[in-house]
């Protein structure tokens, strides 16, 4: 055509184009090496802690002493449960357990439930285990009284 | 249309099935095609997952296949403190031995003589650490212990090494627990429980 020109259709004709092929082989190596690593350091176990301090030395004990609440002692035997506020023993509470062996807390979960809903500013328990009692036993016994807001456990052998 | 035989003629279909041995086109490849797709995104979800699932604090607790710690709901972080473990049989300071549960049980004493001189070391080795620091700071005084148990053992065994904990100023004695679902974080609340051996 008169004044046209003519560019030609091979070589660097037409637009170039604008898609990029992403190479996936680096992002595959690199998903790889950080699966491995994070595999060797993952936390399959959530460990915690029920904290516990000798006697007299514990803040919570120094308060209750100011503020002069009864005290509650819990004697856990391997047949029964007795939960003393002051000197007033409450009604024992037989040891049953579930399917699992896991000891059954409902009744004492109940009773701590009532005397906290009496003595709202009660904040110190004492466990006196016998020698038998399962390690097991006495700790879900701790949870269960630090699951009705009494923030300080005192743990100490049985005295009959 | 081609010329065929004369006789007995089946249909098209039948006739390119697999009845006739027709209808394979060869060896079938031994080459599999690789789809990366989905495996990229089987990459992304588990390092995704994992990365959530990551803790800087490291091992805090050896777990020992002896040993099965009992579980908990209201429990706090275990920080990294000695670590005092108490199997079926054996009683250990860090992993070293300090006596078979068998014959610390037969003993009369409320204490565990060797673990309370282990214990003591222990104390005196980390108060001088802190004092070449010149740290003076509460948290480097307060005697701090975990106490890893299995579940079975008995409450006899458990008294006579939190007694040598308490006498040897180890008094913050923590209880190392699994936590259990719906176990609360450990932000929230102060509730602690104290022993008197």
């Amino acid at each position: 055509m008169a004044g046209g020109m003519d560019l030609g259709q091979g070589g660097k004709g037409g637009k170039k184009p604008l898609d990029t092929a992403i190479n996936l082989v680096p992002f595959i190596d690199l998903m790889a090496v950080t699966i491995s690593f994070l595999i060797m350091t993952a936390v399959w176990t959530q460990l915690g802690r029920l904290q516990v301090s000798s006697a007299g030395n514990s803040a919570a004990e120094q308060k209750d002493d100011e503020n002069k609440t009864p005290p509650l002692t819990l004697m856990l035997t391997a047949t029964d449960m007795k939960l003393s506020v002051g000197p007033t023993v409450m009604d024992p509470i037989p040891i049953t357990r579930d399917p699992k062996g896991a000891i059954e807390l409902t009744k004492l979960e109940t009773q701590l439930k009532d005397v906290k809903a009496r003595i709202p500013d009660e904040q110190q328990l004492t466990v006196q285990p016998t020698d038998e009692v399962k390690y097991d036993d006495i700790v879900r016994v701790i949870d269960v009284i630090k699951g009705v807001n009494i923030d300080g456990v005192s743990l100490s052998p049985f005295s009959s | 249309m081609p010329i065929q035989v004369p006789g007995k003629r089946y249909g098209k279909r039948l006739q390119s099935s697999k009845v006739f041995g027709k209808g394979t086109h060869g060896k079938k490849s031994i080459f599999a095609d690789l789809l990366i797709t989905p495996l990229v995104d089987m990459f992304v979800i588990i390092v995704l997952f994992l990365i959530a699932n990551f803790s800087a604090t490291g091992e805090v607790l050896m777990m020992s296949k002896d040993i099965q710690l009992p579980t908990a709901v209201h429990v706090k972080d275990l920080d990294l403190v000695p670590v005092v473990m108490i199997s079926k049989d054996q009683v250990l300071m860090d992993g070293a031995l300090i006596g078979q549960v068998a014959e610390i049980v037969k003993s009369d004493q409320m204490d565990i003589p060797e673990l309370e001189e282990k214990l003591r070391e222990l104390k005196k080795k980390t108060d001088e650490m802190h004092a070449s620091v010149n740290d003076t700071s509460q948290q480097s005084t307060a005697g701090d212990i975990n106490i890893q148990a299995d579940k079975d053992v008995a409450f006899k065994i458990i008294s006579r090494v939190m007694y040598s904990c308490s006498s040897a100023e180890y008094g913050n004695i923590n209880l190392a627990v699994l936590g259990a679902a719906g176990s609360d974080s450990p932000a929230t609340g102060q509730k602690t429980a104290s022993a008197t051996p």
